[in-house]
């Protein structure tokens, strides 16, 4: 038999290791709708005897109790770079959709008020004009639609550019989150580095980090690499955010408006070599893409609009007489999206007689035959239109799929690491049933010592 | 223990929570429709469809437009065709009026064939004034011409130009809506109102030289009758074109209610569906979400 008070021991260290159990249940409990937490679970471990033999102590016993090997952190690590894969993609689609649908906002079509309707009334405009050359209202109403019409066209290209300079500050405003996101990485990094080293716990520590490495991913795409000693490394593009407790920082370069953007394009840059990033995830990759190309792109296409509509107008137009006589003059100014108006002031200079001197209407009549232009304007702006809903309606889907496989990551991540009540309430009743157990043991140990110390050697008493 | 995914009360909980907002999701998106009555009010909802109805947007303002420019025009004709039927009434009188000066001959009372010529003198008067009718503010028979006649009022010599005044119809339909004075009422010798001058005279001074009048004048009602046969013919290709361009214009208004529009049972029945499967969806979460093993453990 063993030594006597070994029992004792024994008997402490599973009251020792079931209460700690039972804390790992309260803390898990405790945490059950914490954001990141992971659930936690006690690795106990039998302590043997003494392994090695000895000449005049031997050891015959059982083991000599419990032990607490370690709290466990229960994440899969594959699906947590998994999950952050999707989210990235999941964040820069979801920009993507934005983009997309903020332009189709400003566009509106199809609708009996937005920049098609107001083409159909410029031209049928033209076609009253026509009918009745003489008439002085039909004249500056016709210039009031005109007027509409760039009005239309400048609004849809000021909604663009003012569009471009939110995205701009938004720019602004992620990379200082991205920044502040890989300080915390680092300064957790070098925690966790220490608290290890020092056998401290830092299970909650590590789901924080990993918050943090979630909301890089979204950001800007980044990708975790764990290391041996339980620091992470961060990348983005292949260059290093994060490297342990050392951290890079990013910046914004280029235009801070639309019309610079071509010659001095928005990047990010990091800010200790000056190299450029390559940004190819996350929301701030899409934001990037709507600065550099989206946004530009259909600011674009209605510059070509504009330019186009000025032209066939105006070539027509100056071939047309006024009602003093006077010929070739053009019916718009400025041949871009922003700068276009209408150039005739007074309903007498419009180009509607193919003579001077004669209320013919024969030039208003071929102005209002411009609508059917294979390639006018009016046909430029529909295949504008068209080429955005394609292009919405691809992302949106896409978008959608997304969210769908994103969710999914979620479910088994959380299904994963999240806490299961029903568990922790059976795990609950384990260690309390065993906390009993073990104060029995204590018990009867006590019991048997009791016995041997104080009602032995009373023979005869 | 066999292979199983784990679930928590949290991932249960998530995913009965977006396949609660996927169903109201698909319900606002239905109720969203039923109240604007458009199944694309953005080009991602049917690119298509979005091109297809801008662009019957745009046939049906031509459309309207045919039809606009056929009421002005059938305004233009119909003008002409009044005027014309009573200056063939007032010239039809003036030639019954010529062949009784010619009847009561040289030997005829200088009297009777003064009154004769007065009459005919009023009659032309008459006809300038019909010849110089305006449609909005605009000599009928003055071609393009900026001034408010066509004819003078004195010397009656034609003051218009050789303008003419069209109106698109229909696609690449052009009609001419008006008449040159010159076409209508004849010109130098057999001028309507060089004769009628010629008449007048004629009765006063030389009735035997009446019978060339004669001659001039059945040329010019000629003239004038070939003139509203035109404008009859024109009247008509006028109107047929505008109930053209109505009906073109109620087959594309269904066409683009047709790309456009809900089909509002099959949408109030998808809705009622919709509903019956959030509350559904509702009743099944709120069942499963409750109990936990904390229930049951005394």
């Amino acid at each position: 038999m063993s030594a006597g008070f070994s029992g004792l021991n024994t008997a402490l260290t599973a009251l020792h290791a079931q209460r700690r159990g039972l804390e790992v249940t309260g803390q898990n409990i405790a945490n059950a709708n914490t954001e990141g937490y992971t659930r936690q679970r006690m690795d106990m471990q039998a302590v043997a005897g003494t392994p090695v033999p000895a000449i005049y102590s031997t050891w015959n016993g059982a083991g000599a109790g419990v032990s607490v090997s370690d709290i466990n952190r229960l994440r899969d690590g594959f699906l947590e770079s998994r999950g952050r894969a999707e989210h990235a993609n999941g964040a820069n689609l979801a920009e993507q959709q934005n983009v997309y649908v903020r332009i189709e906002t400003i566009f509106a079509e199809p609708s009996d008020t937005a920049l098609q309707s107001q083409f159909a009334d410029f031209w049928s405009g033209w076609a009253d004009v026509a009918n009745q050359p003489g008439n002085m209202a039909a004249r500056t109403q016709l210039i009031e639609r005109g007027a509409v019409v760039a009005d239309g066209l400048r609004g849809a290209y000021a909604a663009l550019s003012s569009q471009w300079d939110t995205q701009r500050v938004q720019i602004n405003a992620h990379v200082v989150e991205v920044n502040t996101a890989a300080d915390a990485v680092a300064q957790l990094n070098q925690t966790i580095l220490t608290s290890r080293s020092a056998g401290l716990p830092q299970n909650e520590l590590e789901d924080q980090r990993d918050l943090h490495l979630m909301k890089l991913a979204e950001l800007i795409g980044a990708v975790g690499t764990y290391r041996e000693d339980g620091t992470v490394d961060v990348s983005v593009g292949g260059s290093t955010l994060v490297s342990a407790g050392s951290v890079r920082h990013l910046e914004a370069t280029g235009a801070t408006r639309m019309v610079d953007q071509a010659t001095d394009r928005v990047r990010l840059r990091w800010a200790d070599n000056g190299q450029p990033t390559l940004v190819t995830g996350g929301r701030l990759a899409a934001s990037l893409d709507a600065l550099g190309d989206v946004l530009p792109g259909f600011a674009g296409k209605l510059d070509g609009i504009a330019e186009r509509l000025a032209e066939v107008i105006n070539d027509q137009h100056e071939l047309g007489f006024g009602l003093d006589g006077t010929d070739g003059r053009p019916f718009f100014n400025g041949s871009t999206a922003a700068t276009i108006s209408v150039a005739v002031t007074s309903p007498q200079e419009l180009g509607v007689a193919k003579a001077a001197g004669s209320l013919d209407g024969s030039n208003a009549e071929k102005l209002a035959e411009l609508s059917k232009l294979v390639d006018g304007p009016d046909a430029a702006y529909r295949s504008m239109v068209v080429s955005l809903g394609v292009v919405s309606q691809t992302v949106s889907r896409r978008a959608d799929i997304q969210a769908r496989v994103s969710e999914g990551v979620d479910a088994l991540r959380s299904a994963d690491a999240g806490v299961n009540l029903d568990e922790e309430m059976t795990n609950m009743l384990t260690y309390q049933r065993a906390y009993e157990a073990a104060s029995r043991v204590l018990n009867a140990v006590d019991g048997l010592l009791d016995t041997l110390i104080n009602r032995t050697g009373l023979v005869g008493r | 223990m066999g292979m199983h995914i784990r679930s928590t009360q949290q991932s249960i909980a998530a995913r009965a929570l977006t396949g609660l907002q996927g169903n109201l999701n698909r319900m606002g998106d239905l109720q969203e429709r039923l109240s604007n009555g458009k199944q694309i009010t953005k080009p991602s909802d049917s690119p298509t469809g979005a091109v297809v109805s801008m662009q019957l947007r745009g046939e049906i303002r031509a459309q309207q437009q045919f039809s606009r420019n056929a009421e002005d025009g059938l305004g233009w004709l119909g003008t002409l065709d009044t005027t014309l039927t009573s200056s063939l009434d007032q010239v039809r009188r003036v030639r019954d009026l010529t062949l009784q000066g010619m009847s009561s001959g040289v030997a005829g009372s200088m009297e009777a064939r003064e009154a004769i010529a007065v009459e005919v003198d009023q009659l032309r008067e008459q006809l300038v004034t019909l010849a110089n009718t305006r449609y909005l503010d605009r000599p009928v028979f003055g071609g393009t011409t900026t001034s408010s006649t066509a004819y003078d009022g004195t010397s009656s010599s034609y003051t218009g130009d050789d303008g003419a005044v069209f109106r698109t119809v229909g696609d690449g339909s052009k009609v001419r809506v008006d008449s040159g004075g010159p076409q209508v009422f004849g010109e130098d010798e057999t001028q309507l109102f060089t004769v009628l001058d010629s008449i007048a005279a004629n009765l006063r001074g030389e009735p035997q030289a009446l019978g060339t009048d004669l001659d001039r004048l059945d040329t010019a009602i000629g003239t004038l009758q070939a003139s509203l046969a035109d404008v009859g013919a024109r009247y008509n290709r006028v109107e047929q074109m505008r109930q053209k361009a109505d009906d073109r214009l109620l087959a594309l208004r269904t066409e683009l209610s047709d790309v456009e529009d809900i089909d509002l049972p099959k949408t109030i029945m998808d809705l009622k569906l919709q509903q019956t499967a959030y509350e559904a969806a509702l009743a099944a979460t709120a069942k499963v979400i409750q109990p936990s093993l904390v229930d049951f453990l005394r």
